[in-house]
């Protein structure tokens, strides 16, 4: 029901087990090729009962949350069953691929691409333990001035990555916040995800620049550590939260760390993610450009 | 003189008023009755233009009031609606001040509240002046329109049941305001009268109506008839004199007539005035 | 004039007067209001270090009080006073003491506005073309309502009903375009119908000045007639009002006020309903008074919402459309224990 899971699937090369995939894939069909022309189901918060009920489907996956139980009552009488799965927390990602393994019969595929999320992260996990140094971080989420709470899965990147979330004392996953507030804690470093960016068509980063021009123009940001040094980004919806979110964090450890990370290649790594479990080809800009910093 | 000719109105397809002529001269008081949609209150409206006649002129002192504005109509016609009560209430003065509003171009000048305080003086209203109008008795607040109309300074005055929802000592207490005003002001005043005794007693003139059309027209003698009574109001009454005044008094509803159809024509219109 | 006269005069110019104070009053409330809002804010500066960065030029606070403070402040003081007037225009326009800027479909049509540019115009950082895509629907749904109005009756029942129609087919349609939407953009239409006093810049607010300010002149020489219209269109066509055309330019006059009032900001719902209303039990329904003063009040009532949702969960802030509901619910309720014969 979500593009999370199809990604998922399609690492474990299970394609050819989907019979339904989610509306939206009709949005990337570069990235998604002859699966975007599956039959469609509906959208992650809508899901098409009908449709779904009349492709005869032995699983129905979904995240932990939305659409709510009313999915599984709507399945029953079709004897169909429903998957949760979130696969957008990185601490869960990697049991949820075991499990979904297990059940399409792939624990094969399964195996190899945890073994390679887990040595990549922690890898990164190491380094990140070499310094107590964890700058302040502002995450902005897609709404403007809405920063991300403790719950939330940019959250949990920014702690992987080593840096320190400024909103991790605020309560709600996504906290309306000031100009002034921002500005009063001086982040080293801004981050804010694009929404539906479709990075993987892109030939240059100039959507991402744009947004990032209209971050750097808000007022008195100018005064804001990060701006002053360009420590200001903006990357592709696709590397952030979801099973690429490993891109994501890599990018982010350069950004928040850059001498320590300065041999870690975020492009390689997702070029090696494509490749190596996605079967296509390495291409798209995700992230705005860094002028005046250590390249991407 | 506000003369009514020719007077036409239609509604929804519905003829409602056909024909009407009537008229009054300053210092005279009209009667329209009738019974209940008879067309009483459409043709005030009709006068006052917050209903467009279909056809036909009314015609103040021999001008068009088509040609008038709104606001140099209300410089003529005073409008004495029923008493309804409004949504946001206003306080007695505010009422009678809005009486000013054809002579107000931004602001009340002085000379309008001037006036206004004069017209409630006159209607022995200044007690109550700075109460709200939703916080005095029917009488009371029919006064207050009445005061309002006078405000207009206007030479004519049309009253729409001016008494219906009053008791007996305020509908008499009104009426009684109103012919004063007419004879010491030297205005003309137009009233929709559903009470047949007080239209009788009060007026110089009656016009009757008949489902949208004129029935009779004339003095209240010769107007109030058993039979006319019979015919319009389905109803058998006696009429006297007494004390010097006509009473009417209802016996019983009378018997539908044979042929369905009103025996005896309706009068011609009246082209002038009573003078 | 008689010495009763003399005296009614004196009274009614006494009571003038009296409001001439409030007037004063509310204005002077709202400076305070405006000050305290200004020394709230994340960074801590108190009155001190604020009126000391108004002046020179201290970087950082500067910065924070010119660009941030002072604009925000402003622009929800300029809002609430378009709504406090516009909510008092459609009470007498409209003939109902539950008319609120809103009644008319107003805040739905620019909800569709915004959402369409949300979701087909790449998104809410974009916020002018948001702004314009809100205020072009609101000028639409305006003029759908004279449209009708001139083809059937200019009565305020008719408009109600054709503003109900609408709220109802702006509605849906912004359901349909969120089911549309991605999660992203539905976030973005759910905050945009919050409210939001953030995009508040100067240009924004040069902007929204203008909406506001300029119909104001023309309102406010209609006041008379809008206590006309109190006492029912007969008697005041009956004194020379032309009530459709004035209720028709009134409709439009008001619109033009609530769009600009919101196009920047999203909906802030309840004040232009309650501010006539608390205006209304201080200095009664005479539209001079009532026009300008319902604003201020409405301006005040902003201002004070937005402190407060900046303040109680600090440093988060609620938005201040969820704010101003709050402080309308119990007002309602109060409305309806204390004066219940007159709305049924």
């Amino acid at each position: 029901m979500n593009s999370d899971t199809v990604e998922v699937i399609r690492t474990l090369d299970a394609e050819d087990r989907v019979v339904g995939v989610f509306s939206e894939i009709v949005r990337e069909p570069e990235f998604w090729g002859a699966l975007a022309d599956r039959p469609k189901v509906g959208s992650w918060r809508d899901p098409d009962v009908e449709a779904i009920a009349a492709l005869k489907p032995d699983l129905v996956i979904a995240y932990t949350r939305n659409p709510g139980p009313i999915l599984e009552r709507k399945m029953a009488p079709f004897g169909i069953q429903v998957l949760r799965l979130d696969l957008y927390k990185v601490a869960a990602l990697e049991r949820e691929v075991l499990v979904l393994g297990r059940l399409l019969e792939r624990d094969k595929e399964a195996a190899r691409f945890c073994a390679w999320h887990h040595q990549r992260l922690g890898a990164i996990q190491e380094r990140i333990a070499q310094t107590d140094r964890r700058p302040s971080v502002y995450m902005e989420s897609y709404t403007d001035y809405h920063a991300v709470g403790p719950s939330s899965g940019g959250h949990e990147m920014c702690v992987l990555a080593g840096g320190r979330n400024i909103a991790a004392v605020l309560a709600i996953p996504y906290p309306r916040v000031t100009a002034e507030w921002v500005v009063s804690q001086n982040p080293e470093v801004i981050v804010k995800p694009a929404v539906y960016g479709n990075g993987y068509s892109l030939k240059d980063a100039a959507p991402f620049n744009k947004r990032r021009e209209a971050l750097l123009g808000r007022p008195v940001w100018g005064h804001i550590a990060a701006v002053t040094s360009g420590n200001v980004h903006v990357l592709d919806s696709s590397i952030w939260t979801g099973p690429r979110a490993i891109i994501g964090i890599a990018y982010l450890a350069r950004w928040f760390h850059s001498k320590l990370f300065s041999d870690l290649d975020p492009e390689a790594l997702h070029k090696e993610y494509l490749e190596t479990f996605q079967g296509v080809a390495y291409h798209g800009v995700f992230v705005s450009d860094y002028p005046g910093g250590a390249g991407r | 003189m506000l003369e009514v000719t020719h007077l036409h109105f239609d509604y929804g397809g519905v003829r409602v008023l056909e024909d009407i002529g009537a008229g009054v001269d300053k210092g005279l008081v009209l009667s329209v009755v009738g019974p209940n949609g008879a067309g009483k209150t459409t043709l005030l409206k009709c006068i006052v233009r917050i209903l467009q006649p279909t056809a036909g002129s009314v015609r103040i002192d021999d001008r068009e009031t088509r040609r008038m504005s709104r606001r140099e109509l209300a410089r003529h016609l005073g409008y004495v609606p029923q008493n309804t009560p409004a949504r946001f209430s206003a306080t007695v003065f505010e009422t009678v001040l809005s009486g000013r509003r054809p002579y107000i171009a931004w602001r009340p000048s002085r000379t309008d509240l001037e006036r206004t305080a004069g017209v409630i003086e006159e209607m022995n209203l200044a007690d109550l002046a700075m109460r709200d109008m939703d916080r005095l008795s029917g009488g009371q607040a029919q006064k207050v329109l009445l005061a309002r109309a006078l405000a207009q300074d206007a030479h004519y005055l049309l009253l729409d049941e001016p008494t219906s929802s009053l008791d007996l000592r305020h509908q008499l207490e009104m009426l009684e305001i109103i012919a004063a005003l007419v004879k010491d002001k030297r205005m003309g005043a137009v009233m929709a009268m559903h009470d047949l005794n007080l239209a009788a007693r009060f007026s110089d003139v009656i016009l009757m109506l008949h489902q949208g059309r004129t029935f009779r027209w004339g003095t209240p003698l010769e107007v109030i008839t058993p039979e006319n009574i019979r015919e319009v109001y389905g109803v058998e009454a006696a009429v006297r004199r007494e004390n010097g005044y006509l009473h009417i008094q209802p016996l019983r509803c009378a018997d539908p007539p044979a042929s369905g159809k009103s025996p005896g024509p309706p009068q011609p219109n009246p082209g002038g005035s009573r003078s | 004039m008689s010495a009763t006269a003399e005296t009614l005069y004196r009274r009614y110019k006494a009571r003038a007067g009296v409001k001439t104070l409030v007037l004063v009053l509310a204005v002077f409330l709202l400076a305070v209001g405006m000050v305290v809002g200004l020394c709230v804010g994340a960074s801590g500066m108190g009155l001190g270090q604020v009126l000391a960065s108004l002046l020179k030029d201290t970087g950082r606070d500067h910065g924070i009080v010119w660009l941030i403070r002072l604009p925000r402040i402003i622009m929800a003081a300029l809002v609430g006073f378009g709504l406090g007037l516009a909510g008092s225009v459609f009470q007498a326009v409209l003939r109902n003491p539950l008319a609120s800027p809103f009644t008319l479909g107003v805040g739905s049509a620019a909800g569709f506005g915004a959402v369409s540019v949300i979701l087909f115009m790449g998104g809410g950082f974009q916020t002018y073309r948001v702004a314009a895509g809100a205020f072009l629907l609101t000028l639409l749904s305006a003029a759908l309502i004279l449209a009708v109005a001139r083809m059937k009756s200019a009565s305020s029942e008719t408009m109600i009903l054709t503003g109900i129609a609408q709220m109802f087919l702006f509605s849906s349609l912004t359901s349909l375009f969120q089911y549309m939407g991605t999660m992203e953009q539905v976030h973005e239409v759910v905050f945009w119908f919050f409210g939001s006093l953030s995009k508040a810049g100067w240009p924004e607010i040069g902007l929204t000045a203008i909406m506001i300010l300029v119909p104001f002149p023309f309102l406010l020489s209609r006041a008379w007639d809008f206590n006309l219209l109190a006492s029912g269109d007969d008697s005041a066509l009956a004194l020379g009002v032309n009530v459709k055309r004035l209720r028709m330019t009134s409709v439009v006059a008001a619109s033009l006020v609530t769009a600009g009032g919101i196009c920047f900001t999203g909906v802030i719902g309840f004040v232009g309903l309650v501010a006539p209303h608390i205006t209304r039990m201080v200095i009664g329904n005479d539209h001079q008074f009532l026009l300008p003063v319902s604003g201020l009040v409405g301006a005040l009532l902003v201002v004070v919402a937005d402190t407060l949702g900046r303040s109680i969960w600090a440093p988060q802030v609620i938005p201040i459309g969820i704010v101003t509901s709050f402080v309308g619910v119990p007002f309602f309720f109060y409305l309806l224990m204390k004066r219940s014969k007159e709305y049924w």
